[in-house]
């Protein structure tokens, strides 16, 4: 329990996914212009991503492992991933119109992020068990949605400040990441696994 | 219709021909890999031990060493790998000691310490102090070897596994007797009940009472201690049947009351040694 | 003569995935601690969009248009495995620094985005140059950020000191924050510069 305690901690905080490693820059950088889509992101990723943990551990530990085919992990994982968003799609639109129709539009988006594909390669480098898997899965989309609306608060309101021609668009957006990102690094040494 | 089954054709060809691909690579490339693994790993272990030329591997208390023989036979020395928790992730070094006992150096393998702060334990600055120490020197912090200031909490926890690597190092492959706890010799002990104490987790004194029968333990009963309840529910819940049952304090300790158990195990020498 | 030059400086200038597009930040930031890790990372992508183009270009017209996408996703995961093995066995130090990033070039975006854009719609040769201009372009973004973080951050550049022992390296350059604040920076710098040329 403490151990995964610590491991929902290190994913949010410790070693978040966007400040700390770098993983889903694209959508962190492209959907955080609004606070609302920010958080539709959000939440479409923590969806699909403990989803993901939860499939991707099956599918290493009970078929490529058993055949010594672990060299397909990456085509396997991203294939998986892809289909799982279609799938994730359908049933939602099926099964839950309201729920699609806030997080219709960034399912697509999701497959092309990188943090999806980094937390099912994490899962078997860092060999977690499966509750430990599901676990980081989560707190890592947690981590990434907080980063997103953290910066899309900062975002709407740098709309109203004048900003020097130079930095205007993008330069500005990665110079407030920096600085978030030396706040996060306030949480390093709080705690190991 | 006739889309459809087209469609899933070609997925399947292209999936196939992809895997079979990466399959013949992988065939060309394992064998570089794993040689190459080796090659590094005898590399590591022959800058500690040049003069070695037969390595054994051993893993105790999860620790992992490799022993080097020379062609003799004789021991060169032996290359621990440890992993420790540092201030930020684990940090995995070797250490390398030679058949004397010395320690001939320090290698941290990998850390994800702090750039410019906690990098300093791949420094001399920080290993210097370590070389040359021996098994049955004190290495002890503020003692012989020291923490460096500013880095605190990297240069802590190697110092501190050092000190155990060494004694397992010590026990295991030098043949010294390092602090080993003697087994009980009941044997001396006359019928009766004795009472012992030792410090459990929280720093006070765990009493014990040791019933002894016809040279045997019969009866370990906990009759203070202030450690934290549960906890310690469970280590007095379990400990004294091990012992009894074993007749001997070389025993598992409960997981999860580590400290309280040892805190017992050390009560009940303390008990029969008066 | 000038549709060649015209597909390989694309990807080189007028639409550097890095400073102008925004594509494929994470191995961007992520790996430039080090020159000679911001050069293997962009080497290893240019070598997965040249191979992926071509067999792409290849074979176009043999996918149907609505699978597409997990073709596409299949060969160059395909590459990508090929050049994580063959780096593991040639390139050990180099496999072990960018690490989990190499398999994630999978999902760099300039990739998938080439093959969509360009390869499936355009010949073997002009694919190839275009995979050539785009993956140099990435690896010269790449280069010039790793060759940033790298000076500031350890006064050095492929471990050779520059800066002399004078200079106080700032180690916050080869931190995660570092690498957001000097890419902020250069992408300012270009703004100007490019403005001042007028590529705009």
């Amino acid at each position: 329990m403490e151990r995964l305690i610590a491991l929902i901690f290190l994913a949010i905080f410790v070693d978040n996914f966007v400040f700390m490693r770098f993983f889903g820059i694209c959508p962190f950088i492209g959907v955080s212009r609004k606070i609302e889509t920010a958080i539709g992101m959000g939440m479409a990723v923590i969806f699909v991503m403990t989803m993901a943990s939860l499939v991707t551990w099956f599918i290493y530990h009970l078929i490529l492992e058993p055949f010594a085919l672990q060299y397909l992990q990456t085509i396997v994982f991203i294939l998986v991933i892809a289909s799982l968003v279609q799938l994730v799609e359908i049933v939602l639109r099926k099964v839950s119109p309201a729920l699609y129709q806030g997080l219709g539009i960034f399912l697509p988006l999701i497959t092309t992020n990188c943090a999806i594909l980094a937390v099912a390669l994490l899962n078997i480098l860092e060999e977690f068990t499966l509750i430990e898997s599901i676990v980081f899965g989560f707190a890592a989309a947690v981590g990434f949605t907080l980063a997103l609306v953290i910066m899309a608060g900062l975002r709407e309101r740098m709309e109203f400040t004048s900003i020097p021609k130079a930095f205007q668009g993008s330069a500005i957006t990665l110079i407030t990441a920096g600085i978030l990102s030396i706040a996060f690094m306030g949480f390093r040494g709080m705690m190991s696994l | 219709m006739k889309d459809s089954v087209r469609m899933a054709v070609t997925l399947m060809v292209i999936g196939i021909i992809c895997a079979g691909v990466l399959g013949v690579v992988h065939g060309i490339t394992a064998p570089i890999i794993e040689e190459r693994q080796a090659q590094e790993f005898e590399a590591a272990i022959k800058e500690f031990l040049p003069q070695a030329t037969q390595f054994e591997e051993e893993e105790i208390e999860g620790v992992a060493f490799v022993v080097g023989n020379n062609d003799a036979g004789e021991l060169e020395g032996v290359v621990a790998t440890v992993q420790v928790s540092g201030y930020n992730g684990t940090i995995e070094y070797n250490l390398a000691v030679d058949a004397n006992g010395d320690i001939l150096g320090l290698r941290i393998v990998s850390h994800e310490e702090t750039p410019g702060i906690g990098d300093i334990i791949e420094e001399p600055e920080f290993q210097d102090q370590l070389i040359g120490k021996n098994v049955e020197d004190p290495v002890e912090i503020g003692n012989d070897v020291d923490t460096i200031s500013g880095a605190t909490f990297s240069t802590r926890p190697i110092l501190l596994s050092v000190r155990e690597v060494l004694n397992l190092i010590g026990g295991n492959f030098l043949g010294l007797e390092i602090e080993e706890e003697a087994d009980l010799d009941l044997s001396t002990v006359e019928d009766g009940i004795y009472t012992g104490s030792a410090p459990g987790f929280s720093g006070d004194d765990i009493v014990v009472e040791v019933t002894v029968e016809g040279g045997k333990i019969t009866k370990i009963e906990v009759i203070e201690h202030n450690d934290t309840p549960d906890v310690a529910a469970k280590a007095i819940a379990e400990m004294p049947n091990r012992i009894i049952e074993a007749q001997s304090i070389d025993v598992d300790l409960v997981s999860g009351a580590t400290y309280s158990s040892e805190g017992i195990v050390n009560a009940v020498v303390d008990a029969l040694s008066n | 003569m000038s549709l060649i030059k015209q597909d390989l400086t694309r990807g080189i200038i007028h639409e550097n995935p890095t400073f102008r597009l925004l594509l494929g930040m994470c191995p961007t930031l992520a790996v430039t601690t080090l020159v000679i890790n911001g050069l293997g990372m962009g080497l290893a992508t240019t070598f997965v969009l040249i191979c992926s183009n071509l067999v792409i270009s290849a074979v176009r017209q043999l996918i149907p248009d609505r699978i597409r996408i997990p073709c596409f996703i299949m060969i160059i995961a395909t590459f990508v495995t090929i050049a994580e093995m063959l780096l593991r066995a040639y390139q050990p130090d180099l496999y072990a620094a960018l690490g989990v990033f190499i398999p994630l070039i999978v999902v760099n975006c300039i990739i998938l985005g080439r093959a969509e854009a360009f390869a499936s719609k355009n010949p073997l040769g002009r694919s190839l140059i275009d995979g050539l201009g785009y993956g140099v372009g990435f690896t010269l973004a790449l280069l010039i950020l790793s060759a940033v973080r790298e000076l500031l951050g350890k006064g050095t550049l492929l471990g050779i000191n520059i800066m002399g022992s004078a200079f106080e390296p700032m180690s916050i350059f080869g931190l995660p924050p570092g690498a957001f604040i000097a890419l902020g920076l250069l992408l300012a710098l270009m703004n100007v510069v490019s403005r001042k040329l007028g590529i705009d």
